[in-house]
């Protein structure tokens, strides 16, 4: 499985390294040794690091969940079999914080990727100063989510926000009674979504546009026979010949969208708070998971929201990319 | 007379059609879209910037003031006084935090790559095969039970607990193999092994040196993306004296007193490293983002 | 090629030398390690919310006792409990003192073995000097003493003096008293005010709900720690709401940035006061110096909120750290934070003192705010504050706010107080 469309395959060319020539005898072993186990001591780093702080925490996550594992209250500490699942079934906020999640995640994503692939079929021109155009919209990619969404945050405040004057200059809304963007879920969600589009849309923009300049040009000549102007060419060539990487940032979108936790974090008036809005409007699964873990304090409630979490996400990606492949073949 | 001069107009749209749009130049509409786009990326920027640099009238006032003030220092001045938000250290935090991951990550992600990408060994694909997959779980998951394990460890509020679940990628590992696998030639690789080289020599005198500039690219993702880290560094380092920029943000933004002036002067210090890392290094990002680099 | 290397490695050390030289730039070195050092140095890391006053108290105590450094670490009042919490149960890295507000000291009280016991220290001797239910509500059912008292929150309502003028209301302090016996008189003096200028009387529902909850006879929970919304939060909740429905509130939430502008462009006329608020306005608008003053609460005194200070068993330097509380509610440095921030001493022979009796704030247009506080704070009955009375008052104040956000119909409000309230107790 490859992940880019420019990624050499996986499987490498066979390269057996010849042993030395004619080695000391009293050094063979030590040449022996270092041809077969040095790759491991290698590879080690990697496998012991990710061993201790990936896997483990994740198996543990499995054990935590089954349990009561209370920070306020470690007396009450023991095994809780599936409690903590059924608990979720129930929980009305799980089930607001999911519907938000998806419903950001949907007002994100769409235009998020629409958008980049408009601005990568910008750049795939021959322009002055490419470089400094592509660098350009990478500035919301290197800006910290922490120092974009706090602008942001300023933006869509209600009173002297500069969102309520830009839109009162249209006639949309009225200054003596601004739109308190936090007080409702659409609102709210089109503040968050904003502000996620904002981030990815250069990035994307350059995943498409890698992907696009690696179409043979000849696809163009051929297809020129049917008289496709710069849209239909956009629609009709671009997009299907791309389709790994439109898969590929669906799936990433998905990952990301689904775990969204720094933009709704940041939103609320009162960071420290974690409820995403006075009603939850805006709270998030993965923000959710911070309030019951970090703020009620109640660690394996917490754990078995990451598991359904995870769970989601594994559903959803593999949704998304056969909804995306099944899209991208219809077309062809 | 224009019939002559001018080319058939079928024709010519029919040239422009059959052009790769990569060698189609942009008209003035392409610039003037990307200009939008341009100034659509910058302008968040630009008003942190403008609030950084007001009072506390010029943010209240409406319509919103768009040019800079000169508050700037005053406005700085507060954030870094501000004593329980330990921003100065915040900074400091942040480089190490940021510095000793990339390190960590170019070295032994260079290391994992050579062997995944030139060594034989038992078990190398199916080995490279589960690097791949550990790519594919969500980081969020582990984290409920990654907080037990550094509160074992000792390491919560350390910057211990944020830099060693970062210290290699698979992603890493990843981009390393297939930049070897294309750019370090095997006969080079045997050679030196015929002449009697140890792997780790060659690692040192024939890989390092080719793969200088995967290195620039990925060490430069890495920072960026440790730098902006925020969820993690938040539920282990926050109301402690240890905290990365970006809880230091929070923090700023949390207190009883959130001045926005001083909320967005904070930012503009925390950005400020990585837009200079941009100016100077935003080709090598470009380039690693579009070899398929992707972290999210 | 290798110049792509090199100038990575030289885009981070020049970013590194940089910030480096900002920081230092800024005059404020590393602080942190709460250890030992070798030389006897001893730094108390003290956290707490808001202010507190305790900027001056650092200096002066520095300066009496060199080897010991004090590391104020000021958060927001509901995430610095939390944080204490958990670093309780971590084990580690819980403040070498730490301010517990009422409000959570039940739930604290209830883990007394994570705290040093006081008594042990000698802090026995001060018993007799406190208000006796203050220092009741510190003391673990086994007799623990895990906090000596800092402040009680007496009740009062502060009023801009200049808004009231424009809008032909009276302007002295007795006159205004007179005006609102009652919780409903108040809400008259809204309206009439409201039609009169056009703009917002009170700043926020929530703050009616609070000083209102915190006259009746029982707050959210009983002495069983069962939730018991239908007594003092429904009285409470509904007055609120009477408000809401009038259109008296700026709808602004406490303590957050709209708040903090709302002051700055008067979009409120009043606010309820406990003696601590008046820190908050002096750091929030210091330029409204002597256009606030005070006046009596309708509906009669109160306790809302007030704190202790507590020393974490995980602390190395318990000693030091009983020193310095020891040092700080001695009534000395208890009255010189009367001064600045307002906060009214727990100890109520502090009443009688002609520094804080005699004392004119000169900020709130020279109100007598020792006579004020102090006559409210020694008629007062406190409540009980359950275990989860932190949680359950934000989930309440969240809808009041979502009322006052326009989300919710105020008739249709309580039924959805109740249930967020019983989901914060069970959480």
């Amino acid at each position: 499985m490859s992940l880019t469309h420019k990624a050499p395959p996986v499987v490498p060319q066979d390269s057996e390294p010849h042993p030395p020539a004619t080695p000391p005898k009293h050094k063979l072993w030590f040449y022996r040794f270092d041809t077969k186990r040095t790759p491991y001591v290698f590879i080690s780093p990697f496998f012991i690091l990710f061993a201790i702080f990936g896997l483990f925490p994740i198996v543990f996550n499995g054990i935590v969940a089954l349990r009561t594992w209370r920070l306020d209250d470690p007396d009450r500490n023991g095994w809780a079999g599936f409690d903590n699942f059924e608990r979720l079934l129930h929980d009305e906020d799980f089930w607001n914080a999911l519907g938000n999640t998806f419903g950001i995640f949907i007002l994100s994503t769409v235009p998020q990727l629409l958008i980049a692939l408009m601005v990568a079929n910008l750049l795939n021109r021959k322009l002055r100063g490419t470089t400094w155009w592509r660098v350009g919209v990478l500035l919301p990619y290197v800006t910290p989510i922490a120092a974009s969404t706090l602008v942001f945050a300023v933006f869509f405040s209600r009173d002297n926000g500069m969102a309520n004057w830009l839109l009162s200059l249209v006639g949309f809304t009225d200054l003596g009674d601004p739109l308190d963007w936090r007080a409702y879920k659409w609102s709210s969600w089109i503040a968050i979504a904003t502000m996620v589009n904002w981030k990815w849309i250069g990035y994307n923009a350059l995943l498409y546009l890698s992907a696009m300049q690696a179409i043979p040009k000849d696809v163009y000549e051929a297809a020129a026979v049917d008289g496709a102007g710069p849209w239909r060419q956009l629609w009709r060539i671009t997009v299907p010949m791309i389709r790994p990487v439109v898969i590929f940032t669906v799936v990433l979108s998905t990952i990301g969208g689904l775990q969204l936790f720094n933009e709704p974090m940041l939103f609320e008036a009162n960071p420290a708070a974690a409820t995403g809005g006075s009603n939850g409007q805006w709270q998030t699964i993965a923000q959710l998971i911070y309030k019951v873990g970090w703020k009620d304090l109640n660690l394996g409630y917490a754990a078995a929201m990451s598991w359904a979490l995870f769970l989601i996400i594994l559903i959803v990606a593999a949704l998304n990319a056969f909804i995306t492949n099944r899209l991208g073949g219809g077309r062809r | 007379m224009t019939t002559v001069t001018a080319p058939p107009p079928g024709k010519r749209r029919r040239r422009e059609i059959g052009r790769a749009p990569q060698d189609t130049r942009g008209n003035w509409s392409t610039y003037l879209a990307l200009t939008a786009v341009l100034a659509l990326s910058a302008f968040p920027l630009y008003w942190m910037f403008v609030i950084a640099t007001s009072t506390d009238e010029a943010v209240s006032q409406t319509p919103p003031s768009v040019v800079p003030g000169n508050q700037l220092l005053t406005n700085l001045r507060e954030v870094f006084t501000m004593q329980d938000v330990y921003f100065t250290a915040s900074l400091i935090n942040s480089f190490i935090v940021a510095s000793v991951v990339t390190v960590s990550t170019l070295f032994f992600c260079s290391l994992a790559g050579f062997a995944f990408a030139k060594l034989r060994f038992k078990g190398r694909d199916p080995l490279m095969f589960v690097v791949i997959l550990t790519l594919t779980v969500p980081n969020q998951l582990g984290v409920v039970a990654l907080y037990i394990l550094m509160g074992k460890l000792g390491w919560n509020g350390t910057l211990l607990a944020v830099i060693a679940p970062f210290l290699v990628s698979a992603f890493g590992v990843f981009y390393m193999r297939q930049f070897i696998l294309n750019s370090v030639p095997d006969e080079l690789v045997e050679s030196a092994r015929m002449d009697g080289a140890l792997t780790l020599r060659i690692y040192w005198s024939i890989v390092v040196p080719a793969i200088r500039p995967a290195l620039a690219v990925l060490g430069l993702l890495t920072f960026v993306a440790t730098w902006n880290e925020f969820q993690w560094p938040l539920i282990t380092l926050n109301g402690t004296e240890f905290p990365t920029s970006m809880v230091a943000l929070s923090d700023l933004a949390s207190g009883n007193y959130v001045i926005y002036r001083r909320v967005l002067a904070g930012a503009f210090m925390a950005t400020i490293p990585l837009l200079v890392l941009l100016v100077l290094g935003g080709r090598q990002i470009v380039r690693g983002i579009m070899e398929g680099a992707v972290k999210s | 090629m290798s110049r792509f290397g090199m100038r990575g490695a030289a885009l981070i050390a020049a970013g590194l030398a940089g910030t480096l030289a900002i920081s230092a730039c800024s005059g404020q070195s590393l602080e942190g390690g709460g250890d030992k050092a070798a030389d006897g140095q001893v730094t108390l890391k003290v956290n707490f919310w808001g202010d507190m006053g305790l900027d001056a108290l650092k200096a002066a105590y520095e300066k009496e006792h060199p080897n010991v450094k004090i590391v104020l670490n000021s958060g927001e009042y509901n995430a610095q409990h939390e944080d204490l919490q958990k670093k309780l149960v971590a084990g580690s890295g819980a403040p070498d003192i730490s301010a517990v507000d009422e409000g959570f000291m039940v739930q604290f009280r209830g883990q007394a073995d994570k705290f040093v016991n006081l008594l042990d220290k000698g802090a026995a001797t001060y018993e007799s000097k406190y208000l006796p239910w203050k220092w009741q509500q510190s003391k673990s059912a086994d007799g623990k003493q895990i906090g000596l008292g800092t402040d009680v929150g007496g009740l009062a309502m502060c009023y801009r003096s200049d808004l009231f003028k424009k809008a032909g209301l009276p302007t002295e302090r007795d006159a205004v008293s007179k005006l609102w016996p009652t919780w409903d008189d108040f809400i008259n003096v809204g309206k009439q005010y409201v039609d009169k200028t056009g703009k917002k009387f009170v700043d926020s529902a929530t703050n009616m709900f609070n000083p209102v909850l915190a006259q009746q006879p029982q707050g959210f929970y009983n002495e069983q720690d069962q939730l018991q919304m239908e007594a003092g939060p429904k009285v409470a909740f509904e007055i609120s709401m009477k408000a809401v429905k009038a259109g008296l509130s700026a709808n602004l939430v406490s303590f957050q940035p709209n708040w903090d502008q709302g002051f700055k462009k008067d979009q409120f006329a009043v606010l309820a006061c406990p003696a601590w608020m008046i820190g908050h306005i002096q750091d929030t608008a210091p330029d409204q110096k002597g256009k606030w003053d005070i006046a009596a609460i309708p509906g009669g005194g109160g306790n809302w909120g007030g704190s202790w200070w507590t020393i974490p068993k995980q602390g190395k330097n318990q000693d030091e750290a009983y020193k310095f509380v020891e040092w700080m509610i001695q009534p000395q440095q208890q009255i010189e934070v009367f001064k600045t921030v307002g906060n009214l001493p727990s100890q109520p022979a502090l009443y009688k003192d002609p520094a804080v009796l005699d004392y004119k704030k000169e900020f709130m247009s020279n109100a007598p705010t020792g006579q004020i506080f102090a006559s409210t704070a020694e008629n007062l009955k406190p409540q009980y504050l359950g275990k989860r009375n932190g949680p359950t008052r934000v989930a309440v104040e969240n809808v009041i706010t979502r009322v006052q956000q326009g989300s919710l119909a105020p008739d249709s409000a309580w039924p959805e107080a109740v249930k967020e309230a019983t989901k914060a107790a069970n959480s």
